[in-house]
């Protein structure tokens, strides 16, 4: 017993490390989730309901934003759904520095640890997931425990930007060459070169409101000479960025279940490639003004700004139409995985194209910190995002421990998230619109908006019970659930070369991959 | 030259021209109704006071309808396909036509020139509102606004202070020169459209156009800690002799109880 | 190839220094800073301290030890790797700075008020000093690669000497400023100064601590190419910057 718990603890085999992570990013939206059914309470009526402190609610809400984004999302993407699949993806026998990654696993474990201590510390934070200066820097809160959980997080997120970079530069299988990675790969690649040119300078920003704070410098102290739209634009100059970080992994995942349950090839890998994930990669840097339209910055960098953002949708555009179009003359079945990763397609739709009039600068003017944007981060983040995480488990499910989960309920399950993310996240955009303020704990002075926040709640409800559903049955099959055998559902990619769950060293033999060879070559060859 | 260099080359040479042919469609679209003129020779053309609220629910409702398309479209080729292309024996396999070198080019660079026009007609529409939005008419009424954890301060140009609660008569443009003396704010008048951010050791503004006697509700909407959800305000839109004559009477009253303190002091 | 995944297959790979670092990072980093800052504890803030520092050098030894005597999954990856991470590492410099330009072309009046005379001769000294141990560390590595282990030792010294340096001149030079009354909460100029000083200080602190790691296996006979080139390249890395805090901070007035 203690010998099992020795090896996975401190374990340096990937795929360990990322059954790791995702132990630890599903603690973490457990937790977040609870703090949002929390949230949801308090918001079922106008005027102060389960708390009569509006302290504590933004305390939840702080830990909601916070855990969410930085312990659940980017580490279920690029901390378990990289590791696990990467290294097997490209026919390697580990990441390129494997002690490097149990690092990286345990400062995530660190910044969970620290996150959490929110709910014991006397002054616990309360400065929302953007932690904006000079609040940040007068609350009672503890604005150093905001700091050092940005700080670990993002080192663990470095380390391993520059272990998979390595990784997947330097030890592809022979003879595999750039155009036969597969989507997936390919998305994990440029999110961890998103992560390395823009965490540090989330982590400087932090660093600046510590300081500024604790030790008395004047980075945001007007008074001063400082200026308090710095932070803001440190902080976005990476936070936009890292919306691309959690988009791009998880639209690589839909990619690779849409092409195994429609047995068809990527349509026009090249422009998802280039067009697609290069272009957000060049794009992704110079959009951050528009979480800065209301605050009164420079005309030029506000309306040259919109104009880039804009074009943002022209990548993505690209990436739907290589999505959409890989279900073109295939072979469709609907799992469990390919009924989350097709939902992303119509999640992703009403997400990203209610970030049209929000990208346009004189429209946010009034949308700007309205409850409009929560309505567009939670489908595009939360429930794309959410649901190409629960997807791509159900989807590598077989592969990590061997059995088959329980599909019925997994539909069911599945269903009943379905209708109820809609339920939260709809009525949320035309909350906004009725002129709701985010980040309210009462709502006394729109009484026009009770009736969408009833609808709010009860959506809340229905999608922890299915979110509940899926954790049991995982929890579930990985008891008694059916054996898989190695190759569930047919695919041709390398992962399912191999054994269910792999060995250490996950090949018996490394791959040897002719020039035509392709993670999606289905229908010409068998 | 190179076989794959002069691919490359032709495919770039065809963005640039698609990008210059869609930049040119939006600004053909966009009509730019601002006029060019000499400085000083601005009252040539009474210029009407731009009505924000319209503008906003216009180019609100435009790109409602344009994002509204555009998802559909997707969304119906989707089920299309999903109904079309259903597994129908446990052994077939997908089949995917391989695209030639054309067709492959072509399916990045159509899409990519209609979604950039797209993009670009929304970006000169946004453009010219946002035009409306920064330029403040001459004739207005101009007001200091100090935002603190957690109060709405105004002072009139006489001097009159108020609370949380902004006077204003119809008919006439408001200018609001925002400051904070703590953290940042953000006043917001859902029913006018317009907000903007007050924060330490910068002034901005916003401005309105109230037209008819009225309440709305001012709100904060930038986070400002304990009590952010209670900070608001009340916007008074009142009949212009009205105004006038509460305007009077509290300067009046300002002057009275300034003679007080200096005659009492 | 294949006889080697022969023989990991059924040893499972495991460390624990990873999971003892990041422990040691946890007391000795946020818990101390909360407990000294935060809640003004100093009892709680020196525990937490004597239980991460050790934790941490301990980590780091055990760390260096098993990579000197396992065998790397992949060889001669570690230089790209610090590639990508000086990459990170120069983001954090270029953050300062843009701050730092941004407070400075906005201000109205600049140096603002309470700024003394920054020395002008010392930190040329300095420049010498760090340019000398690039070229001296680059000569370590090329006795290294003549298998010279002897000749890259002294080299290495020199280099670390040298480093040592620079770091008691920046001391020193703080110790003159603070008493002047110039200090990071004088201005926003005492601010930048302080801070990207400072970062920088921490950084060739970091390359002397990673010159450490490879001197203390070299004098017993064992030497992590990997290491030493990246180990050299990360100490360019830290010498290119001081070209900017020079140029910035100290002689653009
Ligand atoms: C995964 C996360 C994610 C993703 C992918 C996106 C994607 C986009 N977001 Fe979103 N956004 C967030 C997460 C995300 N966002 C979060 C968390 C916030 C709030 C943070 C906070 O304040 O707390 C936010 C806030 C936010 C704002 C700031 C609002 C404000 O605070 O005032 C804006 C403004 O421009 C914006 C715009 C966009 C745009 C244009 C895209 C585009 O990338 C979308 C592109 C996609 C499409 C357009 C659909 C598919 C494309 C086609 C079908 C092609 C054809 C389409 C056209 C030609 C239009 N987002
Ligand atoms: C990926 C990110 C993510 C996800 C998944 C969610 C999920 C949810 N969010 Fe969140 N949200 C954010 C990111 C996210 N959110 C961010 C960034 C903000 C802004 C913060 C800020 O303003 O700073 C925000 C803000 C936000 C608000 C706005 C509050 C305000 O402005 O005042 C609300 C209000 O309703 C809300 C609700 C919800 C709900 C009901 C869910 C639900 O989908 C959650 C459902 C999940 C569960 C219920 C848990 C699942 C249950 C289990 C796994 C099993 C149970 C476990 C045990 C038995 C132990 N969120
Ligand atoms: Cu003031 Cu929120
Ligand atoms: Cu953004």
């Amino acid at each position: 017993m203690a010998g099992v718990l020795r090896e996975w603890l401190f374990t340096t085999d990937h795929k360990k490390v990322g059954i790791l992570y995702l132990i630890g990013s599903v603690a973490a939206f457990a937790v977040a989730g609870i703090m949002a059914l929390l949230m949801r309470a308090e918001l079922s009526a106008p005027g102060p309901t389960i708390t009569a402190n509006p302290s504590q609610y933004n305390v939840w809400l702080y830990f909601h934003g916070a855990a969410m984004i930085l312990g659940f999302q980017i580490p279920a993407l690029t901390g378990f759904l990289a590791n696990y699949l990467v290294p097997l993806q490209i026919g390697a026998k580990d990441v390129a520095f494997p002690r490097l990654n149990a690092l990286s696993v345990w400062l995530f474990f660190a910044g969970i640890i620290l996150a959490l201590l929110t709910f014991v510390l006397p002054d616990p934070p309360d400065v929302m997931w953007t932690g904006y200066p000079p609040y940040s820097e007068i609350t009672q809160g503890n604005t150093a425990f905001y700091s050092f959980t940005v700080l670990l997080l993002g080192f663990a997120s470095i380390l391993g930007g520059v272990n998979f970079l390595t990784t997947i530069a330097f030890m592809r299988a022979p003879g595999m060459g750039w155009n036969q990675l597969n989507i997936f790969t390919w998305s994990v690649f440029a999110a961890f070169i998103l992560q390395l040119i823009f965490v540090p300078v989330l982590g400087t920003a932090v660093t600046m409101i510590m300081f500024d704070k604790y030790l008395g410098t004047n980075f945001f102290d007007p008074t001063q000479g400082g200026d308090v739209l710095i932070y803001q634009n440190l902080f976005w100059f990476y936070s936009h960025p890292a919306v691309y970080v959690i988009f791009l992994p998880f639209i690589g995942i839909v990619f690779d279940i849409v092409a195994t349950f429609a047995r068809n090839r990527i349509f026009n890998y090249k422009m998802v490639v280039y067009g697609g994930i290069g272009g957000i990669l060049l794009l992704a840097g110079e959009v951050w003004i528009h979480h800065l339209y209301v605050t009164g910055m420079p005309d030029w960098l506000r309306v040259g700004q919109m104009v880039t953002t804009l074009m943002i949708s022209v990548p993505v555009g690209l990436m739907f139409i290589g999505l959409v179009g890989t279900l073109y003359k295939g072979s469709i079945t609907f799992n469990t995985p390919m009924l989350y990763a097709l939902s992303v397609i119509f999640l992703m739709l009403i997400g990203g194209l209610t970030g049209i009039p929000l990208a346009v600068a004189s429209i946010d003017i009034n949308l700007s910190d309205s409850y409009f944007i929560p309505g567009h981060f939670h489908y595009v983040m939360a429930v794309a995002g959410t649901f190409a995480i629960f997807g791509g488990i159900y989807y590598l499910f077989p592969k990590m421990t061997g059995r088959m989960y329980n599909e019925k309920l997994g539909k069911t399950s599945f269903w009943i998230t379905f209708v109820g993310v809609n339920l939260v996240f709809f009525p949320m955009m035309m909350a906004g619109l009725e002129g709701m303020p985010r980040r309210y704990w009462d709502y006394s002075q729109f009484p026009q908006v009770e009736g969408l926040h009833h609808l709010m709640t009860a959506g809340a409800v229905l999608v922890a019970i299915g979110f509940f559903l899926a954790l049991v049955n995982w929890i579930q099959a990985l008891f008694k659930g059916q054996p898989a055998g190695n190759n569930p559902w047919g695919s041709r990619s390398l992962e399912w070369t191999t054994a269910s769950p792999p060995q250490h060293g996950n090949f018996p033999e490394i791959p040897m991959l002719s020039k035509d060879w392709s993670p999606y070559a289905y229908g010409s060859s068998q | 030259m190179a076989e794959p260099m002069k691919r490359w080359l032709r495919w770039a040479g065809m963005v640039l021209m698609l990008t210059a042919l869609s930049g040119g469609m939006a600004l053909a679209q966009s009509r730019v109704e601002t006029q060019r003129v000499l400085p000083g020779e601005w009252q040539v053309e009474e210029r009407v006071i731009p009505d924000n609220v319209s503008g906003w629910d216009h180019l609100w409702e435009e790109i409602l309808i344009d994002i509204t398309v555009i998802g559909v479209i997707f969304a119906l080729v989707t089920f299309w396909f999903l109904f079309r292309y259903r597994r129908r024996d446990p052994d077939q396999e997908g089949a995917m036509p391989k695209l030639s070198v054309g067709q492959a080019v072509g399916w990045a660079v159509i899409p990519v020139f209609v979604f950039m026009a797209d993009d670009f007609y929304l970006a000169a529409q946004g453009w010219q509102l946002w035009n409306d939005y920064r330029s403040v008419p001459e004739d207005r009424l101009e007001i200091r606004l100090e935002s603190a954890m957690w109060t709405w301060d105004y002072t009139y140009p006489n001097g009159v202070k108020t609370f949380n609660e902004l006077r204003v008569p119809a008919g006439k443009p408001v200018l609001l020169r925002m400051t904070s003396r703590d953290t940042i704010h953000s006043h917001w008048i859902p029913d006018y459209r317009v907000k903007e951010d007050s924060m330490p050791g910068r002034i901005t503004y916003i401005w309105f156009m109230p037209k008819v006697p009225g309440e709305h509700v001012v709100t904060c909407a930038e986070y400002c800690g304990h009590l952010h959800s209670r900070m608001k305000g009340k916007l008074i839109v009142m009949a212009p002799e009205a105004f006038e004559a509460w305007y009077e009477a509290e300067g009046a009253k300002l002057q009275q109880a300034k003679l007080e303190t200096t005659g009492g002091a | 190839m294949s006889d080697h995944a022969a023989v990991h297959e059924h040893a499972e790979e495991v460390s624990i220094w990873p999971a003892v670092i990041s422990i040691g990072i946890l007391f000795a980093v946020p818990f101390a800073f909360s407990f000294h800052f935060v809640y003004h504890n100093g009892l709680y803030a020196a525990l937490s301290l004597g239980l991460g520092v050790p934790m941490i050098v301990m980590g780091i030894v055990g760390w260096v030890y098993e990579a000197l005597h396992s065998e790397p999954v992949a060889e001669g990856l570690a230089p790209p790797a610090m590639g990508w991470f000086i990459l990170a590492e120069a983001l954090i410099f270029l953050s300062f700075f843009a701050t730092y330009w941004v407070v400075r072309l906005g201000a109205p009046v600049w140096p603002p008020e309470g700024t003394v005379e920054l020395p002008k001769l010392m930190p040329l000294v300095m420049t010498t000093v760090l340019v000398t141990s690039s070229f001296t560390i680059h000569f370590a590595e090329g006795r290294l690669a003549q298998g010279d282990r002897r000749g890259f030792i002294n080299w290495l010294i020199l280099s670390m000497l040298l480093g040592l340096a620079f770091i008691s001149m920046s001391a020193y030079e703080w110790n003159h400023l603070l008493h002047e009354g110039f200090t990071p909460a004088t201005n926003i100029f005492g601010t930048a100064f302080y801070t990207i000083t400072g970062f920088h200080g921490a950084h060739v602190i970091v390359g002397l601590g990673i010159f450490t790691a490879m001197l203390l296996p070299a004098l017993r006979g064992q030497v992590n190419e990997g290491l030493v080139k990246s180990g050299s390249l990360y100490w360019h890395f830290v010498d290119i910057i001081w070209f900017f805090v020079v140029s910035q901070v100290y002689f653009w007035v």
